[in-house]
């Protein structure tokens, strides 16, 4: 993409560690909407559920397939939307 | 456009039979699926695979999936391990009823058996086994990575030319005499034979050639936390509840638990889930009051009145094959689903004899599924 970048060296999903060149590879294997890249390359399912990378592949994903980015996809947030532990969910039962 | 085989529904058992097909030397096949490949049960699901049913049906072909499903992991690469499904029991009624469902699983060779709390340790060391009064444990049974089994199925389809179209929703299907006829929302497909393996859809479609399919849709919860290092190896069902839990490859743990629902209500969050999953599991291991949620969805498990699938070539047209109702346990199934459809679009007999009792017919034919106890 950027010329001079190592797009192996881009990363792109923090939660996941996915870099730049596994989401152009996934795009050329054929895998062309976010839904599945995202189940392919995990973006989207870490700690912070795509709040950073989610967009960014979009972006990618738009300029590589020259969709537009409405056509693209965007997975559905799932709540609890931000981490939540286990034990909040037990309820009160003194 | 024309195929020879044209597949309605992109989930693991659409894109397993392509597989097969593939390998059968029948190249010229279509799939569609109305959303993105996955999106119906097959990427909402658990990814166990187990033969230890109560039906022989269930039994026979879940045995023949399990010798199949290392196949598929190493021709598509993705990872499947015998990792064993445990039942944990807390009442003696359910401790007596086991042991009949052992004895049944032993006369079909499946190796399931009772165990003690303290081999329950053994295997599953982080359990908390108060209240347990024994288990019963299947070394046979597994998991499998769901993502990479299908979008590895995906590709590998592709390369070879099948083509793959997603946001394809087949409306109606016609018998023409020669050919049938399939309308989407994207045009005409022409084929000689079409399997419909489209969950509840199935049976809409269907409904247009006057063929009635019992299906119906069944809300179902899962929540999933975030990922660790391996802790718990098996899928373990606490039986009185209807609840389980296992920690995926990725090292995440699934937890699915019921909660009332009714046929054909659509599936919605509802916090009653939550506190289920986290009373019942919190019990067992309490550490994992400190792990965090991350997501939470719903799916649907595509029910039938005997809670077997539905597979087979339509008694009225065998040019049109079903491979749906499957009733929450099509992802274990659909390695040996694919090989029978495989072989009666080439105009054989399933290798597993007990196939042809799964066949469309039964409702009409009142021939259901019997199984030696009722589950659940």
């Amino acid at each position: 993409m950027n010329v001079g970048i190592d797009p192996r060296k881009v990363i792109v999903c923090r939660c996941e560690n996915v870099t730049l060149a596994d989401v152009l590879n996934a795009i050329e294997s054929g895998l062309d909407n976010l839904e599945v890249l995202k189940r392919k390359l995990r973006i989207g399912m870490g700690q912070c559920q795509g709040q950073t990378c989610l967009l960014l592949v979009a972006g990618i994903l738009a300029r590589k397939t020259g969709k537009s980015f409405d056509e693209v996809l965007i997975p559905r947030n799932r709540p609890p939307i931000s981490p939540v532990k286990v034990k909040y969910f037990i309820g009160d039962e003194r | 456009m024309k195929t020879d085989v044209l597949i309605i529904g992109g989930g693991v058992t659409g894109l397993f039979t392509a597989v097969s097909l593939l390998e059968q030397g029948c190249r010229n096949i279509v799939i569609i699926e109305k959303s993105y490949i996955g999106s119906g049960g097959t990427f909402r699901c658990a990814t166990g695979i187990r033969a230890s049913f109560t039906s022989r049906e269930h039994v026979n072909v879940m045995k023949r999936a399990i010798d199949l499903w290392p196949e598929y992991a190493r021709k598509l690469g993705f990872l499947y391990r015998r990792d064993g499904y445990l039942w944990v029991l807390t009442r003696e009624r359910d401790v007596e009823f086991f042991k009949q469902v052992v004895e049944f699983h032993h006369s079909l060779g499946v190796p399931s058996r009772m165990i003690s709390p303290e081999e329950v340790r053994e295997i599953v060391p982080s359990i908390n086994t108060n209240g347990i009064l024994a288990a019963v444990y299947d070394p046979l049974a597994g998991k499998a990575q769901v993502f990479n089994a299908v979008l590895n199925a995906v590709i590998h389809l592709k390369r070879n030319n099948i083509n793959v179209y997603e946001g394809m929703r087949a409306l109606k299907i016609s018998d023409e005499g020669s050919r049938i006829v399939v309308e989407t929302n994207k045009g005409r497909v022409e084929a000689d034979k079409v399997i419909v393996a489209a969950g509840k859809d199935s049976a809409n479609l269907l409904k247009g050639l006057g063929v009635e399919l019992p299906i119906h849709n069944l809300a179902k919860h899962v929540l999933i936390t975030e990922a660790f290092k391996p802790v718990i190896k098996p899928l373990i069902i606490d039986w009185s509840s209807s609840s389980y839990i296992l920690q995926v490859f990725h090292g995440n743990i699934y937890i699915g638990s019921d909660i009332p629902e009714k046929y054909d209500e659509p599936a919605v969050n509802k916090y009653m889930f939550l506190e289920k999953a986290a009373k019942v599991w919190t019990r067992y291991f309490p550490w994992l009051g400190e792990v965090y949620v991350l997501r939470y969805w719903t799916g649907y498990y595509d029910m039938t009145p005997d809670h077997h699938p539905i597979i087979g070539p339509l008694e009225e047209n065998e040019n049109i094959l079903v491979a749906a109702g499957f009733s929450g346990h099509g992802f274990m199934m659909a390695p040996a689903v694919a090989e029978a459809l495989t072989q009666y679009i080439l105009g054989g007999k399933p290798t597993i004899p007990e196939f042809e009792n799964l066949k469309p017919d039964r409702f009409k034919k009142g021939k259901l599924i019997k199984e030696i106890a009722v589950f659940g």
